[in-house]
């Protein structure tokens, strides 16, 4: 009788062989590069966040910091962070950016990348075609600067999400992951006299909670890290995004005027630009387990298909 | 008369998809203003661009910035730093991944593996503003975790980020640090595919695990590894913008420009809009012959490119 083996990770228990000293030195290679890996990835991110911990009267080095016990870390640096009216501001600025942009994307990529997926449209190449283009020929940054100062859209928001709205990329994942789906299931409907949009409301979009959520994370990502574009289109203070105040706060120091330092209370600076960093980070840090799962499963079918 | 049928047979097809036009009416207008209107713009690179006169009333001047551009001191200096960067990312950064694919994929310790991949993903999803951030606090040369571990060996502190000699270090072990576990993920994807039963051949043989990963992992998974080598040197122009912009500044100006950041300041900061648009113009139509010509590799070597 054939043994089957449902996970093929890992060991391979199904065939019983008594690991020999090869397999105990390679199981030990194995391990120490994941720890040691572990620890490379997690002391950078460990420094900054004891650092924005730091208490205003400690004298150890950064290095004895990331030792010290959680009970004595102090929260003065977010204290002084969150009752700034100037970093308020900006988080919320970022918080708007971020919304108004994944809605736009998703609302611009969704349909384009199901007209992609119908197979019988007619002139269906030179829609591939259309898209294909600009992807691949890129005439960099300046016309695009051009084209978005004689829209008018200096100083507004939409500035910073509106020319990245929809990712060529993005919307291929999209389009093969609404291949895959059986076409059974849109003929049934159309034969129903369901149109288009309702197809796409009521059969695929119900199946696509995976690949939405995934390049939701995308564009989520890219507008709520978005430096360039807040950087050339947004000039009034009002509007700025954290990534530039993160920017102008970590570049801020005795000889530069970039960020009133003082307006920060008595919590040490380099606690401040930690602290910075870490609420910077925190809406990715959040959404990213809850999403982690989707992810895998949605990129993976654009990738590797096949 | 076939003509004619065929023509009313598209009329029809066209008649049936009504509401697939309908969907794509948005999209479609959004691609000419925002895809398409930038393509249009880059004639700027042919012309005296003067900002009164706009894109259409500015004068044609030939390839007279691009003769300006080649011939310049900087341009051998920005090609360099920009392949000098590309290169080294991928030479680095790219074996890396394949292994901790592999070492994520062959550990018999889940809690390890979940916690390693788990960690390794994140950092893919900071920005380059919060990884200078991070950086500052490792690498600063007053209060940097990095330099704390050089002076407690009595060393000199080292400030690495205006240091010529550290900064493309520090440029692509950083991006190694960012991205391996996100470029990890494809060759996972691809261990999960390998056949069970060609392990449990080689253990019936009497393999050991060396050399499983040596005679099956490896090859198994080669054909991908060749695909994104492809894809990668199809984007080769393209060094980390951000990265570099967020990272550089006037000391390591010669070791840290690359044609991007070169583009930003010419264009943006010098308003030579003409001189830039062409040296973008210039790397575009390289990349594109890139990605044309790695997209058709891809596909020779039975991969699935994106079009």
């Amino acid at each position: 009788m054939e043994q089957k083996i449902k996970k093929p990770k890992g060991r391979f228990t199904s065939v019983a062989v008594r690991p020999t000293a090869a397999d105990h030195s390679f199981n030990l290679v194995v391990d120490i590069f994941l720890m040691g890996l572990l620890v490379i990835i997690a002391v950078p991110l460990w420094s900054t966040i004891t650092l924005s911990f730091r208490p205003n009267d400690y004298i150890g080095n950064n290095l004895q910091g990331m030792f010290l016990a959680p009970w004595q870390w102090s929260n003065a640096a977010y204290k002084a962070l969150l009752g700034n009216a100037g970093f308020v501001l900006a988080f919320g600025n970022s918080v708007k950016i971020l919304i108004g942009g994944v809605v736009t994307a998703l609302l611009l990529t969704i349909p384009l990348a199901y007209v992609l997926s119908i197979h019988t449209l007619p002139g269906r190449r030179y829609l591939n075609l259309l898209i294909i283009i600009p992807y691949v020929f890129n005439v960099g940054m300046i016309p695009s600067y051009l084209l978005v100062t004689n829209l008018g859209l200096i100083d507004k928001l939409a500035a910073v999400f509106l020319p990245g709205a929809i990712s060529t990329y993005n919307c291929l994942i999209m389009r093969s992951f609404f291949e895959g789906i059986p076409n059974e299931l849109k003929e049934s409907a159309r034969i129903d006299g369901a149109t288009e949009i309702q197809v796409l409301m009521l059969v695929i979009l119900p199946l696509s909670k995976a690949i939405i959520m995934t390049i939701g994370l995308f564009y989520g990502v890219s507008f709520w890290n978005d430096f360039f574009h807040a950087m050339l289109y947004l000039n009034n203070n009002q509007l700025q995004p954290l990534p530039i105040l993160l920017r102008n706060i970590l570049m801020a120091s005795g000889m530069n005027e970039y960020v009133e330092v003082n307006a920060f209370g008595d919590a040490p600076i380099a606690a401040i630009k930690a602290a910075s960093v870490f609420m910077s980070a925190i809406p990715m840090v959040i959404a990213y387990p809850f999403i982690q799962k989707y992810f895998t499963k949605g990129t993976l079918l654009g990738s590797v298909k096949g | 008369m076939v003509q004619k049928s065929g023509t009313k047979q598209l009329m029809r097809e066209i008649k049936r998809h009504r509401s697939v036009y309908v969907l794509l009416a948005v999209p479609f207008v959004y691609y000419i203003i925002f895809k398409y209107i930038p393509i249009f713009n880059g004639q700027i690179a042919f012309k005296d661009y003067m900002a009164l006169d706009g894109v259409l009333g500015s004068s044609w001047i030939g390839f007279e910035h691009f003769r300006t551009f080649i011939n310049s001191y900087y341009f051998v200096e920005l090609l360099r730093n920009t392949l000098m960067y590309s290169f080294g990312k991928l030479v680095f950064s790219l074996p890396l991944a394949i292994i901790l694919a592999i070492a994520i994929y062959e550990s018999n310790r889940p809690h390890l593996r979940k916690i390693v991949q788990t960690l390794a993903y994140l950092p893919h999803f900071l920005s380059w503003v919060i990884m200078y951030g991070i950086l500052l606090a490792l690498l600063a040369p007053g209060d940097g975790i990095l330099n704390d571990i050089i002076k407690m060996f009595g060393g000199k502190p080292i400030d690495f980020l205006t240091n010529t000699d550290a900064f493309p270090w520090i440029v692509i072990l950083s991006d190694a640090w960012k991205e391996m576990g996100w470029s990890a993920i494809i060759f996972i994807a691809a261990l999960m595919g390998i056949d069970p039963s060609l392990f449990e051949a080689a253990l019936v043989e009497g393999a050991n695990s060396w050399q499983r990963v040596r005679y099956i992992t490896l090859p198994s998974i080669r054909p991908v590894i060749l695909i994104v080598v492809l894809l990668r040197l199809g984007t080769i122009l393209d060094a980390g913008f951000n990265q570099i912009f967020m990272l550089y500044s006037t000391p390591v100006l010669s070791v840290a420009d690359i044609i991007d950041t070169w583009v930003y300041r010419q264009g943006l900061l010098e308003f030579q809009f003409g001189l830039a648009t062409a040296v973008g113009l210039f790397k575009g139509v390289i990349g594109m012959f890139l990605i044309l010509g790695s997209n058709r590799l891809v596909k020779r070597f039975g991969g699935n490119p994106l079009f």
